[in-house]
């Protein structure tokens, strides 16, 4: 840790090398071929996509077309116009979201959906739709079992994230999507958490829509995202505007991915986030994800078992971090992802983050994590979590660095770090 | 910008492939280069095609081929057309 007296307008700032552990809300540091896209597109290229014949707009599509094909080849999508360009996972759940739900019926859900999720599903409840939010196990996964058992007559569709992001549990997604298939219901996934992390294979997987953002593990800039959509019974876009093509017509277009996709893009983002997939597929989805959980384990090593502190997750208390081969063509499964959220016995979640942050430049994550239900299941509602989550760039001595910090807090080894 | 690809003498291919959008034009473009079957990038000529800004003129001679490229990697094309440059 770097010490320091400086002066800042008169006041004295004490320096601290920061640590960021809060990369399931942003990723950071990104890769710099992330940058490098974007500033090329800056100074070199910075057309408005497919509104022209000229150079430069037809160089912002190939940066679209290049983005596209990387996120069809990271998620086994065969027909990559397919994939829509969003602002963030966000975008793309609601687009989803209301488009499945015109017309009424009923939707199943999990306890553990971020706002993003459980937000939209409120507002339809009020507006006539009914909702079943299945339950999940302490820990935060969700038994497709469970899923199920509540289908009834009218369910319209299912929508699911595919990891906690309050306790990064992931869940048998596969298996849900064999549920779904058979009732012949088409499945939302909810992949903000997962994407660049854990496989997805939308094919092997039997998922009809994968919502995305681009800033977390696809390791792009804030503000890109996007949405899969591999079924038509979703027709209908949230939003429709100039797209650059049928300028006759004053309809949406209805083929992909202009029908989604209204007014221009990010497509500076869109360069980046390209750049970002890239660096995943290079290093390897297998590879990130058991880089994250070789981290996960040397956490839980440090501090399960400890009885001053509180562990949430399927990992602690069996840190095995995969399940062994879930049948052909399903990839590896990885059980939690590089999260973990914990609590100091005699310590609310809000003093252990000011004080890691003040005294040990740590940055987490303290709260609900705009998860309110995913608490309640957990049983750590209203107070929250103390929620640490690292990326590609984290090392083991960052790891040993926030498990002195912790155990410091926690009051033992005072000034350890 | 400066252009210093190769000029291809546009007179020899006589085929257009039309889109709906400008996305599956560019893999259009792509997949058949990659083929190599002389390709290239032009405004899509309003006689033809209302659509899509973009078109792809292309190798008229060897239209059976691409279009089965087009179709097995999922390209959505609107037509193709002989239409030699004038």
């Amino acid at each position: 840790m770097v010490h320091g007296i400086g002066k800042n307008r008169g006041f004295a700032v004490r320096f601290v090398k920061t640590l960021y552990f809060d990369n399931a809300a942003t990723s950071w540091p990104k890769p710099k071929s992330v940058l490098k896209s974007m500033r090329s597109f800056f100074l070199k290229g910075g057309g408005n996509p497919g509104r022209s014949g000229h150079g430069r707009s037809i160089g912002a599509v190939r940066v679209a077309v290049r983005t596209r094909e990387l996120l069809a080849r990271l998620f086994n999508v065969d027909d990559s116009s397919r994939i829509v360009f969003t602002k963030n996972a966000t975008e793309g759940l609601n687009i989803a979201i209301y488009g499945l739900a015109s017309g009424g019926g009923h939707i199943v859900t999990s306890s553990m959906e971020h706002n993003s999720v459980m937000r939209p599903l409120t507002d339809l409840r009020a507006r006539g739709c009914e909702v079943t939010a299945v339950r999940a196990r302490a820990d935060g996964s969700v038994d497709p079992g469970d899923v199920a058992g509540a289908f009834r007559k009218n369910t319209r569709f299912v929508v699911m994230t595919h990891a906690s992001n309050v306790t990064g549990a992931v869940n048998d997604i596969a298996e849900v999507g064999e549920v779904c298939r058979e009732r012949g219901v088409p499945l939302l996934v909810d992949a903000a958490q997962t994407a660049g992390c854990v496989p997805i294979d939308v094919q092997a997987m039997h998922i009809d829509f994968l919502a995305f953002s681009g800033h977390k593990g696809l390791m792009g800039p804030q503000g890109t995202g996007g949405l899969y959509i591999g079924d038509d019974r979703l027709k209908r876009p949230l939003m429709r505007g100039g797209t650059g093509s049928l300028s006759d017509r004053e309809e949406q277009p209805d083929f992909f991915p202009d029908r989604f996709e209204s007014g221009t893009l990010n497509i500076i983002g869109i360069a980046g986030l390209g750049s970002g997939v890239e660096y995943v597929l290079n290093r390897g989805i297998g590879a990130l994800a058991l880089h994250e959980g070789a981290l996960l384990k040397l956490f839980l090593r440090e501090l399960d078992g400890d009885e001053r502190y509180s562990l949430y997750g399927p990992c602690a208390g069996d840190p095995r971090l995969d399940i062994g081969d879930p049948g052909p063509g399903r990839g590896p499964y990885v059980r939690q992802t590089g999260v973990l959220s914990l609590n100091i016995r005699g310590l609310s979640p809000s003093r252990v983050g000011q004080v890691l942050d003040r005294e040990y430049g740590i940055q987490t994550r303290i709260g609900l994590h705009c998860a309110p239900s995913a608490h309640r299941t957990i049983g750590t509602f209203p107070d929250g979590t103390v929620r640490l989550s690292w990326g590609p760039f984290a090392t083991e001595r960052d790891v040993r660095r926030v498990v002195r910090a912790l155990h410091a807090v926690a009051g033992e080894g005072a000034g350890g770090s | 910008m400066v252009r210093k690809s190769k000029r291809i003498d546009l007179r020899a291919l006589e085929g257009v492939i039309t889109f709906f959008g400008s996305h599956h034009a560019i893999r259009a473009e792509g997949l058949l280069k990659q083929r190599e079957i002389r390709a290239v990038l032009i405004p899509g000529p309003r006689e033809i095609s209302a659509n899509c800004g973009v078109a792809v003129r292309f190798d008229f001679n060897r239209r059976e081929e691409a279009e089965a490229l087009l179709n097995e990697h999922m390209v959505h094309f609107e037509g193709i057309h002989h239409y030699p440059e004038r």
